[in-house]
């Protein structure tokens, strides 16, 4: 049976990559259809009950920055906030929100509900249909068959799913939800590199068994942060602790005897799980001269006692997780209210996508979150509102837009997954990004509002109040740069006396404000600025004191630029090429990079033997031409 | 891999010894039919190089590698004849009619990386090896061949990630219950990696100077014994000598090598007002040799006491204040920039020698490498970023000391290979337990 509507944009899954992608394309104007298993579970948060951290809240503030929903209900949801590595510099600040995962989920499907060109509906897709490489249509289980211009499948641990707990196994796609297993197989019959990823969940706990006072309480910050540029605390709703305990040398004791019947060990599970994140048997067999790990103990939501030791992943059988818990400081007389699983799925090669996030191989068939070997919620979203937007655009013939490594930590996630492919779950950490100084959380909204309102994703509202702030921002720089700090005067003297910095020429109050001893409170206090400004000075300071660095940074960006702007040849011989050695050659080979850019991103790729390639690319284009 | 190649391994040329170099299955063949036997393996054989009617070509050393043990991981055999270029003509005319090619310039390195005997930096070095002018520098590159630079860089780029492994997870792992490194212990081993860039790129310019040689130019004012000087460092007589003023018009040329450093020599026309076209042309020749000179020889009268080098030159030059046996002062270093000779005697030009070494940064005392400019400028951009890190870690700046050492790392890939942030990911997965 047909669906009696057509739709420009079909996006599968209701997880928090295909939310994005559902908002994303019906925000720029794409007849969209949300086609989720289960209308209920929108926006549900299937691991722990936390947005953000370190690396990841800088893709929140991103998909916030282009229009996106995430931070906005975090924000709603959040019911405790702290800054990470408040102590270090400004680009590596983070922020992360524990979230009740009810509040999070209603506040996804209101914004979902209410958005015009978005029409939800419950079906699970079994099928495809494809038109000479290109897809047409997708079927349900129903009967159902849906025609729409382009698709985005986001299927995070459902494909193919299976969980494991000890000896014992089944299919599914989450605990308490069916796999998607028809289209699995359907997948695997097309031109796509398929492959298997692991990731698990603790056991989840009952907080009436457990002994708080035997916790270390961690409260949050106060004041306390928010996530998108749009809210302020006033949105937060009743904020409560975590806690903190460990395990101990009793609990490794009885983890090990429990390894005999481990999925993990005994070979049942043959997808790779993430490495920073690994199961605690997997800890414990790994650093087996730790004597304790830490527990990180996170509350489910304000109306439930549920909690989520975070820390302690396990697919260990159900006896030994429920005697190793109980070995758990707090926990000696804890219930375990649903037992740790591992959970194992189809993911696709992401170097069989462009960076539209399109495959290469079927047309207008896009993929979004963990089917590209990706983990997180946050990597999710940032990959749902990408693969969302260019479908959106693909159908209405507009080109492809993905940002650059130096524009978006989004950017790095997507340069690379389809260069470098994943060889276990892939997740975002501040390190992956070489601009890191200018990828920052407080300047989210500068780099991408603007090209985001362009692009149709940021709506008037948004884009007024980011007006605002930008326009204070250049007040404040203005302001800067144009005082100039003359030696013995009023304002020399009340600087020195502030900052202790000694004054002993005319100087630039921009040049000043370099000096590391300077901080904006100085500014203010000395009558420059009003307290008013002053949040908007310390982001201008920030630009300051990193100024040498960002210029520095511009030349690799440019030199970067030239090196994508130099295009290797589909079908180059890396075998002709002298001078290269054998594991470079291997390389380049499995690659295959379209660009000296992408080349030079290769592990032990040097200077020269990039410059090989530039000359045999460029001797490969003029024999082409000449034959 | 089934072509064997040969070619000439001597320069071109008349020399003490030549050597032809044969890589691939036929070597053993080859030695059959040349030497009548093939030589034990890795040892100096003496034998005749026989044509099969018996022509003798020429006679000399055999030496046979076989096959994984060899420079290009194939069977080699290599002949040193006589460096007659005749004879090594014929003995590579008889090659070609044994199922033997002439090998592509570079095809020997290339069969070598193709068999993993090289990196990069020791290709590079072969290169280098092959066009050095001078034992020294040979013996520079052979160092660097060994992989002794590359091993060195190595070090420091493991130094450098060590670091970086802890500095990168107090940022990005800042939660989890990870030692960290003090700052104190950071500072100790920036300290101690700024310490081995620095004796790398002295060992590394060293070897450069070695290979491209030193071009100093002798000037001074008319008729102070400029090209008897020249003459007496050649050990020849290159430039004419009077004792007229402006006798040498145009600039003159000379080569010598002291003990290895290749030194070019040129003597220019003594700067004076001259109405003399041809003199005033001379002159402008000289000055041209003086700006493009790596060091001047600067002579003047020992009696003239009012004699100073032109400030232009100051920092290039070499004071030879000449002419000592009229004035009965004592040859030899004055100071290291200051050196009293006889042109005529050659008094006190054995120290002058010693002195353009000190200034090839020739110091006795150094094993040098075979540095390559490029080389020598990503370490000394791999130092700065040290030396920055080194400072935003007293300003207790994190991300900044990560940030320098992040450009260290690179820097130190241009030489060694990129290690990308995923592996710097993995080597922190590797030495810490991460994840909640």
């Amino acid at each position: 049976m047909k669906y009696p509507t057509a739709f420009d944009v079909i996006v599968i899954g209701g997880g928090h990559a295909g939310v994005e992608a559902a908002l994303a394309s019906a925000r720029v104007g794409a007849s969209t259809l949300l086609l989720t298993q289960a209308i209920e579970t929108i926006g549900q948060m299937s691991c722990n009950p936390a947005i953000g951290g370190i690396g990841k809240s800088h893709l929140v503030r991103e998909i916030d920055a282009l229009g996106g929903t995430m931070a906005i209900a975090a924000d709603q949801a959040g019911i405790h906030f702290r800054t990470l590595n408040n102590s270090k510099g400004p680009a590596v600040r983070a922020t992360r929100a524990q979230a009740d995962r009810v509040l999070y989920r209603n506040a996804i499907r209101q914004v979902v509900e209410r958005q015009p060109n978005l029409t939800i509906y419950q079906d699970m897709m079994v099928d495809l249909t494809l038109k000479s490489d290109r897809i047409v249509s997708v079927s349900t289980r129903l009967g159902m068959e849906i025609e729409g211009g382009a698709v985005v499948l986001t299927t995070g641990t459902f494909l193919g799913g299976r969980i494991f707990v000890g000896s014992e196994q089944h299919t599914g796609g989450r605990a308490g939800d069916p796999a998607s297993l028809e289209l699995s197989e359907k997948l695997r019959t097309l031109p796509l590199a398929a492959g298997r990823l692991k990731t698990g969940t603790p056991p989840r706990i009952d907080g009436s068994s457990v002994d708080f006072t035997k916790l270390e309480e961690q409260p949050g910050d106060e004041p306390r942060p928010v996530m998108s540029f749009l809210s302020s605390s006033d949105v937060h709703p009743r904020q409560i602790s975590c806690h903190i305990t460990h395990t101990n040398p009793q609990t490794h004791e009885v983890i090990r005897r429990g390894l005999d019947r481990s999925p993990m060990f005994s070979g049942d599970i043959e997808g790779v799980g993430p490495r920073y994140c690994p199961s605690i048997e997997d800890k414990i067999v790994r650093f087996a001269e730790r004597d304790q790990h830490q527990i990180f103990v996170e509350p489910e939501g304000l109306q439930t006692t549920e909690l989520y030791p975070n820390g302690i992943s396990t697919s260990l059988s159900f006896d030994i997780q429920y005697e190793a818990v109980r070995t758990i400081r707090g926990f000696e007389n804890a219930h375990i209210t649903r037992p740790g699983y591992a959970i194992e799925y189809d993911f696709f090669d992401p170097r069989g996508l462009m960076p539209s996030l399109e495959t290469k191989s079927i047309e207008n068939l896009f993929f979004a979150g963990q089917i590209n070997g990706t983990t997180g919620y946050e990597e999710a979203a940032a990959q749902g509102l990408v693969a969302g937007l260019n479908a959106a655009r693909k159908v209405a013939g507009q080109t492809a837009w993905v940002p650059q490594r130096h524009e978006a930590y989004i950017g790095v996630l997507i340069d690379d997954l389809t260069t470098m492919g994943a060889n276990e779950p892939y997740r975002m950490f501040t390190s992956r990004a070489e601009y890191r100084l200018r990828l920052r959380q407080d300047n989210a909204d500068l780099r991408l509002t603007p090209v985001g309102r362009e692009l149709g994703l940021v709506t008037e509202d948004r884009f007024k109040t980011f007006v605002a702030r930008r326009d204070r921002l250049d007040k404040c720089n203005s302001v800067l740069a144009g005082t100039t700090v003359y030696l013995n005067s009023d304002l020399a003297n009340k600087l020195s006396k502030e900052t202790g910095e000694a004054i002993s020429r005319d100087v630039s109050l921009l040049d000043f404000a370099k000096r590391p001893g300077v901080r904006a409170e100085h500014l203010t206090a000395s009558g420059v600025f009003t307290d008013k400004d002053e949040a908007y000075l310390v982001q201008a300071l920030i630009d300051v004191k990193y100024q040498g660095y960002l210029r520095r940074q511009d030349q690799a960006i440019e030199r970067s630029k030239e090196q994508m702007g130099i295009k290797l040849p589909i079908d180059m011989e890396f075998e002709g090429i002298d001078g290269l050695s054998n594991e470079l050659r291997e390389k380049l080979e499995k690659v295959r990079p379209s660009t000296l850019g992408k080349a030079a991103s290769i592990p032990g790729m040097t200077p020269a033997a990039l410059s090989l390639l530039s000359v045999h690319a460029k001797r490969h284009s003029g024999l082409r031409k000449t034959a | 891999m089934s072509e064997t190649i040969c070619a000439i391994a001597t320069p071109p040329g008349r020399g003490g010894i030549g050597i032809v170099r044969i890589s691939g299955p036929a070597c053993r063949n080859v030695a059959q039919t040349l030497l009548g036997n093939v030589p034990p393996p890795r040892s100096a054989t003496h034998s005749d190089f026989c044509t099969t009617e018996g022509e003798i070509l020429d006679s000399g050393i055999a030496l046979y590698f076989p096959s994984p043990a060899s420079y290009t991981g194939e069977d080699v055999l290599e002949l040193q004849g006589h460096g007659s270029p005749v004879a090594l003509d014929r003995i590579v005319g008889y090659l070609l009619e044994q199922d033997v090619r002439l090998a592509n310039p570079g095809e020997f390195t290339e069969r070598a990386f193709r068999n993993d005997k090289l990196d990069l930096a020791q290709a590079e070095a072969v290169a280098d090896l092959i066009a050095s002018g001078s034992a020294e520098a040979a013996r520079a590159a052979t160092r660097s061949l060994s992989g002794e630079f590359s091993r060195r860089v190595r070090e420091l780029d493991q130094g450098v990630l060590m670091l970086r492994i802890f500095i990168e997870s107090a940022i990005d792992f800042a939660e989890e219950e990870i030692d960290f490194l003090g700052d104190q212990e950071q500072q100790k081993q920036l300290a101690e990696m700024q310490a081995l860039v620095e004796s790398l790129i002295e060992r590394s310019s060293a070897g450069l100077t070695m290979q491209l040689g030193l071009d100093v130019a002798i000037a001074g004012d008319p008729n102070v014994g400029k090209s008897s000087l020249l003459n007496q460092l050649l050990g020849e007589d290159r430039a004419i000598v009077t004792a007229t003023a402006g006798t040498t018009r145009d600039t003159l040329h000379g080569e010598l090598s002291i003990d290895g450093l290749p030194v070019r020599l040129t003597d220019t026309a003594g700067l004076r007002e001259s109405d003399d076209p041809i003199e005033v042309m001379g002159m402008e020749r000289a000055e041209a040799a003086l700006e493009q000179a790596d060091c001047v020889l600067w002579v003047v009268d020992d009696e003239d006491v009012n004699a100073a080098v032109p400030e232009a030159y100051q920092t290039k030059a070499l004071t030879v204040s000449n002419k000592c046996d009229l004035t009965g002062r004592e040859p030899g270093a004055v100071n290291d920039k200051v050196f009293r000779t006889c042109a005529l005697t050659g008094a006190g030009l054995d120290e002058l020698r010693e002195g353009l070494k000190g200034v090839a940064g020739f110091r006795s005392g150094i094993d040098a490498f075979a540095g390559r400019p490029r080389h020598i400028a990503s370490l000394k951009r791999t130092h700065n970023a040290l030396v920055t890190a080194a400072n935003e870690l007293s300003a207790l700046q994190g991300e900044l000391v990560a940030e320098n050492l992040r450009v260290a790392h690179e820097c130190l890939g241009e030489i060694v290979g990129v290690t990308t942030s995923d592996d710097l990911l993995g080597e922190i997965f590797a030495t810490f337990c991460i994840g909640k």
